[in-house]
């Protein structure tokens, strides 16, 4: 038959000149279904090439044509999103356990400051100066912190999940924004404390949320110890201020480090899964 | 697989390429090229998948939790053994079962509302 003589050729030659063209696909998905997709292609030449002859054979590569342009730039694309994804994510973890770090020292080493009506300055200029900065440069990583929780976590963590989260991030740049007006307006202590207790009961009722759902692949109790302290600690003083009372340094330093702990853990998990949250069925 | 905690209703509704492919391996494994006839055996040619949406799909159908790569390998004197064999994993089929009734009662809105009649 004549076909038989030219067919297995132009085959051969049209799955050569495809297996060049993968190369347009990302190196990671032509790695892994390059020899699949050229399997296959080669799979429809034989039957177009059979039935249909040259024009068959001509139809079947401007549909393929086709195809590869559309889904080559679809896969770039969502490459590009799951790699900028993954960074932030891993990114933010950091971000939440240096955050972590700097509130704590900020709340613990601004407990020694013995007056805390005087301006800065003075005796207490290191202790004063150390709170600062500890707990707004750790405001603005908590901020950045969930906002990766947000991004990386928010499908598996369902809808409540979700908004939780966006109600912590909200809470923790409400804190931030009282932190930073609170030497000319006395509202700042409020909105620290609200935005605090906001972003702290949030990530409470997440962490109950991520237990549930198993939201990651460990340590799932990670949010709820970042944020239950904090409430009970407001809790806690206001009940003994009432009475007359102070909270002990002790009590205050032990939860402050446990609210910490539960920070680093949550964000060292989110840097350790960052890679595993880039996924989306488009 | 953390995506697996995602419920089937959060996946719907389907991209026409992954309702085929969920749809064509509704009945048992099947390697990419037998996807790509049985669906457009299923659609009488109307769906034609080049390779490039078969396995973006079949890629992120497999992230997802849809499907499974199988790990039974054909006998070779049968069938290529290089071949990639994928079937529905449990998730998937209940996708699938949500997405068939979510159109079922797009088609039975058309038909009260005389926008089709059922047939044909």
């Amino acid at each position: 038959m004549r076909e038989s003589r030219w067919a297995p050729a132009s085959i051969d030659f049209s799955v050569r000149i495809y297996t060049w063209l993968l190369a347009a696909y990302p190196g990671r998905f032509r790695a892994e279904y390059g020899p699949q997709m050229a399997q296959v292609f080669r799979d429809v030449c034989r039957r177009e090439s059979l039935h249909g002859g040259l024009p068959g054979m001509a139809a079947l590569w401007a549909r393929t044509s086709l195809d590869l342009v559309r889904t080559s730039v679809e896969e770039h694309i969502e490459r590009g999103i799951d790699m900028n994804r993954e960074k932030f994510v891993r990114w933010s973890g950091w971000a939440l356990m240096a955050g972590a770090v700097l509130f704590a020292a900020g709340m613990i080493i601004g407990s020694f400051d013995s007056n805390w009506s005087d301006p800065i300055g003075g005796v207490d200029a290191f202790y004063e100066i150390s709170q600062i900065v500890g707990i707004v440069l750790g405001q603005i990583l908590f901020v950045i912190g969930l906002l990766g929780l947000r991004v990386g976590y928010a499908s598996r963590s369902g809808s409540l999940g979700g908004a939780l989260v966006l109600i912590a991030v909200i809470g923790g740049v409400v804190s931030l924004g009282g932190m930073l007006i609170m030497n000319s307006s006395e509202l700042g202590w409020t909105a620290w404390a609200l935005g605090l207790l906001t972003m702290t009961l949030a990530l409470t009722v997440y962490g109950v949320v991520a237990i549930r759902r198993r939201v990651f692949s460990r340590w799932n109790f990670a949010p709820l110890l970042a944020g239950v302290v904090i409430p009970v600690l407001f809790g806690v003083s206001a009940g003994i201020d009432s009475s007359g009372g102070t909270l002990g340094d002790w009590a205050f330093a032990l939860g402050v480090s446990a609210t910490a702990v539960g920070l680093i853990l949550l964000g060292y998990r989110m840097q350790a899964e960052a890679a595993s949250t880039s996924q989306a069925l488009a | 697989m953390a995506e697996a905690a995602q419920g089937p209703e959060s996946f719907l509704p389907l991209t026409p390429a992954v309702f085929h492919i969920l749809l064509a391996l509704a009945d048992g494994e099947k390697h990419g090229y037998a996807i790509m006839q049985e669906v457009e055996g299923m659609t009488e040619g109307k769906v034609q998948m080049g390779p490039g949406t078969l396995y973006g799909s079949i890629k992120r159908m497999l992230a997802a939790g849809l499907i499974e790569e199988s790990d039974d390998r054909p006998d070779p004197t049968l069938d290529d053994e290089r071949r990639r064999y994928y079937r529905l994993a449990a998730l998937g089929r209940k996708v699938l079962r949500q997405e068939t009734e979510r159109m079922a009662e797009l088609m039975a809105l058309a038909r009260r509302k005389h926008v089709w009649s059922g047939v044909g």
